[in-house]
């Protein structure tokens, strides 16, 4: 399509229909067959600030105490503080972000190549406290689990669309302080289901230890699966 | 707020194709913007504004097109998904998928032509 302007400059209409994140998208596609290769779940866990992600880390290690090998890659903004405390319980490397509010690919797949070995069975990725924007991000994770705590009431899922409709996983934390607070576990976990009908609602608390162990173990049943799947795809 | 990193990526885009293309001045960039793409029409036009001067596109419009929520039920057909719900409100099928509203897309640019340069 042409149009004269000014009697003499012409302008054509270029058409490309190119998806802005595609080529995000693609090194994240690699990065995820890569891992699943190494036999690697990786876990992307979003949530709001302070929703309880570092301490659910700190539970899962203390809980598998070195008999399923997990290393973490942690995203902030400008601190190291996170990666400090989980550092006594697994190899961790800090993501600083400097100011962004969510993690994309590159600065994980850096992170990924500074881990002290490429050999494990779990990867987690605790993003940076937000439920919007790294909703929008794939970091080739297979698993994506949204931590919402109890204090942050239970009509959260229907205000933050895209962490729910992009999550497989949803973990009710702070489990404790339901006596507390208006919060219903049941409310929020049908209404996270109105927008992502197979999401697997899993209550713990971190503080207590309560449903830790079965939150690892729905960990170890999805790890059982990614490897089920390969074998498939490679017989 | 991301937008301004998604629309980065945009501008480096548009300006490799229209280089590509002869480098001649952009004047429009179209761009579709998802319900559920995860970036905010006005973001992404704040950050089009603040990052375009001073760049291979200065002085260009952005054009955004907002799209609608769209699912599919097997049984139904396509409907509108109202406040995110995306079950089907015929029959109340809860295994829909999304046909349309995800996407943050480059549509198309308008490019001056060179002096001479054949047209289409
Ligand atoms: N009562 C109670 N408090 C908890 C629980 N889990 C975490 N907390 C507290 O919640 C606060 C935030 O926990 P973090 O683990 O730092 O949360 P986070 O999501 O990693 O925070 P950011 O990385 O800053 O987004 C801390 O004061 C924790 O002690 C829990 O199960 N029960
Ligand atoms: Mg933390
Ligand atoms: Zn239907």
């Amino acid at each position: 399509m042409t149009e004269v302007i000014a009697g003499r400059a012409r302008v054509k209409t270029v058409v490309l229909n190119r998806d802005v994140n595609a080529p995000l998208r693609g090194r994240a596609e690699q990065l995820r067959q890569e891992w699943t290769r190494r036999g690697i779940l990786v876990v992307n866990l979003l949530s709001s600030p302070g929703a309880g992600k570092t301490s659910l880390l700190e539970a899962t290690a203390k809980h598998w105490s070195g008999r399923q090998g997990m290393q973490v890659l942690v995203g902030d903004l400008a601190t190291d503080r996170d990666a400090q405390r989980l550092a006594p319980w697994a190899p961790v490397v800090q993501l600083t972000t400097g100011g962004a509010c969510h993690l994309e690919v590159p600065l994980v797949e850096r992170g990924w190549h500074e881990l002290p070995s490429q050999d494990c069975r779990f990867l987690f990725i605790e993003n940076v406290g937000n439920l919007v924007c790294p909703a929008s991000h794939d970091l080739g994770e297979h698993l994506r689990v949204l931590l919402l705590s109890t204090t942050e009431g239970d009509d959260k899922p229907g205000k933050y669309p895209k962490a729910f409709r992009t999550s497989q996983m949803l973990v009710i934390s702070k489990t404790d302080l339901l006596p507390h607070v208006p919060f219903s576990v049941d409310a929020a976990c049908a209404d996270a289901r109105a927008i992502q009908p197979d999401l697997e609602c899993v209550p713990v608390c971190a503080r207590t230890g309560a449903g830790v162990a079965e939150w690892c173990a729905a960990l170890e049943r999805r790890r059982d699966a990614l490897l089920a799947g390969r074998t498939d795809a490679s017989g | 707020m991301h937008e301004t990193s998604m629309v980065r990526r945009l501008i480096e885009m548009v300006v490799q194709e229209a280089e590509r293309l002869g480098g001649e001045e952009v004047s429009v960039v179209r761009v579709e913007v998802g319900a559920l793409s995860g970036v905010e029409p006005m973001l992404v036009q704040l950050a089009y504004d603040q990052l375009t001067p001073g760049s291979r596109l200065a002085g260009s419009r952005l054009e955004i097109e907002v799209v609608p929520l769209r699912a599919r039920c097997a049984q139904c057909g396509v409907f509108e998904v109202p406040q995110f719900h995306f079950t089907c409100p015929r029959c109340g099928n809860s295994r829909t998928v999304v046909v349309s509203g995800e996407e943050f897309r480059l549509v198309s640019f308008d490019q001056f032509t060179k002096p001479g340069e054949p047209q289409e």
